[in-house]
C-alpha cells in the first residue's frame, strides 16, 4: 500500500466504517468505478476491516484517487443524509433571471466563482432524483490541498430559494454565500432560522410539502387512537372541547404525519406581563430569557399539547410559526418577531 | 462487627415506635396526639435563613475541592447503630477487605476485578456543620492500584461518597436513642457495583438502609430561589430549569433566564423585611410563598407567551453557576459558600423521606 495516498487510506477507511454493513453492498454496486468481477469478488460477510483491505487493494488496481473516494462517500450520503445537524438558509432579492437558471449553468457558475474565491477547493455536484442538487466540498487554501475529511454538504432545489448547509464552519461560510448568491443569481442570502438533524423533515417544513390538512369540521364522534373511556358521562361532556381542541391543534400543526423536526428555540426580549406584579410590570426594559423545546418529534409534542390541553387553545402564533414560517429559532421582541441575519455579497 | 443484641433487633423489627420516636412526629404536636405519623407535617421548613459562609478557613481544601467539583448522587440513610467517629481506621480497613473479598468471588463482576487491590480511607470532614446536634460528616474514599503496579504508580481516587447531617431537626436528634448516629443524607460518585458494595458494608455493619432520595418539586423550587438570592454575592450567571412535559413524544422545556432579570423578579415578591436594618440581607429568612410567587411569576411569564402550563409538567433539573439538582437525586454545589445551605435543604429532604 505504500504508494497509495494516506488520504485516500484514510477516507476509505473512514467511509467503510462508517457505512452500516446492510447497505456497504448497494452502496458500492452504485459507484461506477468498479468493474463487475470486481465488484463481484467482494465478501460482505467479511469484517470490516478485511472488507477496507480488499477495497483498497481494488482501489490501488484502477489507480482511484481520493476525488473518486468522495464520490461514493456522497452516493451514501445522499441516500442517508441524517449526518449531523442542517440548517436551512433563504435566497433573498432574485435577479431577473433567476427564475431561469437551469442545472448546467448553475453548475458551472458555481464552480467557477468558488474557484476564484478560494485557491484550493474541491468541488462535487451532482443532482438527485427529487429536484435537489447536492454540491460536496472539500476545502484547502493557499498553502494547503482540499481537506477531504472534513466536506462541507450543501443540497439546493433549483428553482426555490432553498438551500441546505450542512458542516460549515465560519471562515467558509462568506466564501460559501457568495458563490451560491452570484450561481443563482439573487442578491444576497439569509439564515432561514431552521435547524435539525433530519434534512427530509427541515425540507418539508420550509418547502411545505407535507400534508396540512386544515379540517373545518370533524365527524363525531371523535375517533382518536388508544381511547380509554373511563366514565362514559365525563366522555360525553369533555367531547365538545375535547374535539374542539383537536381541531385548533391540527389546524396549526397539520394532520398525520408530521416532518421531524428536534428543537426550536425563541430568544425572549419582552417585557415582565404579569398583573400581579406591579414592580416587575412597571420596568422598561425587556425580561431577558431564552426558551428551547426538545422533542424526538417536536410538532407532534406540539400537536398534542394542544389537543390534550397542556396548551391553551388557540394556539399561540409562537408555536404555530414554527410549522407555518418553517422556523425554528426566533428573536421575540415587543415589536414582534425581529430581523434575521442577512448577507450581502461583498461589491467587487 | 456484630450485630446489636437480638431483643433490640426484635423490637425494631416490629416497628415498635415507641422507643425510637418518627421524625414526622417531632415535627408538630398535632401528630404527637393522634395514633397515626403527622402526614401534613410531612413537608420541608417553610422558611429558612440563606447565610453565606466562608467555610474555606475551616474545611480542609483537598476535601472541599472534591465536594464542589463533583456530582453526587444521593440517598437517605435511616440512623447508623454503634457508628464511632473514632473507629474510622477500622472501618477503612474492614470496608477494604469487605471490598477486595467480594470481587474475588466475582460478585462484583469487573475486569480488572482480581488485578486490582482497594485503598478505603474513611475521613472527618471538620469545619462542616453548624450546629453542635449535627453529627460530624464522614468522607470515604475508594482508591484503587494494579496489584503488581511499581511503587511509583499513583493510585486512583476511583469512587468517593460522605455522610452528612447539617442542620438536623434537634427534637429529632435528640428523641434518638444513645448509640445511634444521624447521617442521612448520603452522597456518592463513581462505580455503580463499588456503590452497592459500599451500601452493603454500612447496612451490615450498622443494621441501616438506604434508599433513593429524589429531589422533589418543592425542593428544586427552593433551590431556585435560594441560588438567585444570592446573585448580587456571587453571580448565578444564568438561572436554568428544565421540565418535562407529559405528551406523545415528551416534551422538554428548558427555560434559562438572564440572572440580574431573575434577580429582579425574585427581589419583587419578597416580604417587605420585618427584621431591623441590621440584619444582613442575605441572612434574611425566606418563605416558602416567597418561592412560590417567584415561580408563578417565571411560570407566568412564560404562559404569557406560549399559553403552555408548565405546571401541568414536572420541573426535573434547576441549575445555575451556583450548581445544579435534578429530579432523579443528583446534585452539584458548585460554590463553597453555598454548601451549607443547600446541604441543609437536602438533610431535611432525607430526613423526610425516610420510611421509619
Amino acid at each position: 500500500m505504500g504508494s497509495m495516498d494516506n488520504t485516500v487510506k484514510r477516507l476509505l477507511e473512514r467511509l467503510v466504517r462508517r457505512i452500516p454493513s446492510r447497505m456497504l453492498k448497494t452502496t458500492l454496486d452504485k459507484w461506477s468505478r468498479l468493474t463487475a468481477t470486481q465488484r463481484q469478488s467482494i465478501d460482505y460477510t467479511e469484517s470490516k476491516w478485511a472488507l477496507t483491505e480488499k477495497l483498497l487493494a481494488i482501489c490501488e488496481e484502477n489507480e482511484l484517487t481520493v476525488k473518486h473516494i468522495a464520490e461514493l462517500e456522497m452516493i451514501y450520503v445522499i441516500e442517508n443524509p441524517n449526518l449531523g445537524m442542517w440548517h436551512a438558509f433563504q435566497l433573498m432579492d432574485p435577479q431577473d433571471d433567476a427564475h431561469s437558471v437551469e442545472l448546467t449553468q448553475f453548475k458551472e457558475q458555481f464552480k467557477s466563482h468558488l474557484s476564484e474565491l478560494i485557491r484550493h477547493v474541491s468541488i462535487k455536484i451532482k443532482k438527485h432524483t427529487d429536484e435537489a442538487v447536492w454540491i460536496r466540498i472539500a476545502w484547502g487554501d493557499t498553502f494547503s490541498r482540499p481537506n477531504h475529511l472534513k466536506p462541507t454538504y450543501v443540497v439546493h432545489y433549483l428553482q426555490t430559494p432553498y438551500v441546505f448547509l450542512s458542516s460549515l464552519t465560519s471562515k467558509q461560510k462568506p466564501l460559501l454565500s457568495q458563490a451560491l448568491v452570484l450561481s443563482t443569481r439573487y442578491q444576497a442570502i439569509k439564515d432561514a432560522n431552521l435547524s435539525g438533524r433530519k434534512l427530509t423533515a427541515i425540507r418539508d417544513l420550509l418547502m411545505k410539502q407535507y400534508l396540512q390538512v386544515f379540517p373545518t369540521k370533524f365527524p363525531s364522534p371523535l375517533a382518536e387512537r388508544n381511547r380509554v373511556v373511563s366514565n362514559l358521562h365525563i366522555e360525553k361532556e369533555q367531547a365538545g372541547s375535547a374535539a374542539n381542541r383537536h381541531q385548533m391543534a391540527c389546524e396549526a400543526f397539520g394532520d398525520g404525519l408530521l416532518p421531524q423536526l428536534q428543537s426550536a428555540v425563541y430568544k425572549l426580549e419582552t417585557k415582565f406581563r404579569d398583573h400581579t406584579n406591579k414592580t416587575m410590570t412597571e420596568r422598561d426594559e425587556p425580561f431577558r430569557c431564552v426558551v428551547k423545546f426538545a422533542s424526538t418529534n417536536l410538532l407532534e409534542s406540539l400537536r398534542h399539547s394542544a389537543s390534550s390541553g397542556v396548551a391553551s387553545t388557540p394556539v399561540t402564533p409562537l408555536l404555530s410559526s414554527v410549522p407555518l414560517k418553517g422556523k425554528n429559532y426566533f428573536v421575540i421582541t415587543d415589536n414582534g418577531p425581529g430581523p434575521s441575519s442577512q448577507m450581502k455579497p461583498s461589491q467587487k | 462487627v456484630r450485630t446489636p443484641i437480638d431483643s433490640i433487633v426484635a423490637q425494631r423489627r416490629s416497628k415498635n415506635k415507641s422507643y425510637r420516636q418518627s421524625y414526622r412526629s417531632c415535627l408538630g404536636a398535632a401528630s404527637r396526639l393522634g395514633h397515626t405519623p403527622g402526614w401534613t407535617a410531612r413537608r420541608l421548613n417553610t422558611s429558612r435563613r440563606t447565610k453565606s459562609h466562608n467555610i474555606t478557613e475551616k474545611v480542609n481544601p483537598e476535601d472541599l475541592a472534591l465536594l464542589v467539583k463533583t456530582e453526587w448522587q444521593l440517598s437517605y440513610v435511616t440512623p447508623l447503630y454503634q457508628f464511632r467517629h473514632t473507629q474510622l481506621r477500622s472501618y477503612s480497613r474492614q470496608l477494604s477487605a469487605f471490598i477486595t473479598a467480594e470481587k474475588q468471588q466475582g460478585l462484583a463482576v469487573e475486569v480488572e476485578g482480581a488485578q486490582t487491590s482497594f485503598r478505603v480511607s474513611f475521613s472527618v470532614v471538620q469545619g462542616l456543620g453548624e450546629t453542635d446536634d449535627d453529627a460530624e460528616t464522614v468522607l470515604v474514599q475508594i482508591h484503587s492500584k494494579p496489584v503488581f503496579a511499581g511503587k511509583d504508580e499513583a493510585q486512583k481516587l476511583v469512587w468517593s461518597g460522605w455522610l452528612t447531617c447539617i442542620n438536623g431537626n434537634p427534637e429529632y436528634l435528640h428523641s434518638l436513642p444513645k448509640d445511634f448516629t444521624c447521617l442521612p443524607l448520603f452522597g456518592s460518585h463513581g462505580a455503580e457495583n463499588l456503590t452497592s458494595l459500599v451500601k452493603s458494608w454500612f447496612q451490615q455493619t450498622f443494621d441501616c438502609c438506604f434508599g433513593p432520595l429524589e429531589i422533589n418539586q418543592t425542593c428544586l423550587q427552593w433551590l431556585a430561589a435560594l441560588w438567585t438570592n444570592c446573585h448580587i454575592e456571587s453571580s448565578i450567571q444564568h438561572l436554568k430549569m428544565i421540565w418535562t412535559l407529559p405528551v406523545e413524544p415528551p416534551l422538554q422545556i428548558t427555560y434559562t433566564v438572564n440572572p440580574q432579570n431573575a434577580w429582579e423578579l425574585w427581589n419583587s415578591v419578597r416580604t417587605p423585611s420585618l427584621e431591623s436594618r441590621e440584619e444582613e440581607e442575605t441572612a434574611r429568612s425566606i418563605d416558602i410563598e416567597e418561592v412560590t410567587r417567584f415561580m408563578q411569576g417565571l411560570m407566568s411569564h412564560f404562559y404569557r407567551h406560549f399559553r403552555l402550563d408548565l405546571s401541568a409538567g414536572r420541573l426535573s433539573q434547576v441549575s445555575s453557576a451556583l450548581g445544579s439538582a435534578k429530579f432523579s437525586g443528583r446534585v452539584k454545589m458548585s460554590n463553597s459558600r453555598y454548601i451549607l445551605t443547600t446541604l441543609s435543604l437536602l438533610t431535611e429532604c432525607a430526613l423526610l423521606k425516610m420510611p421509619i
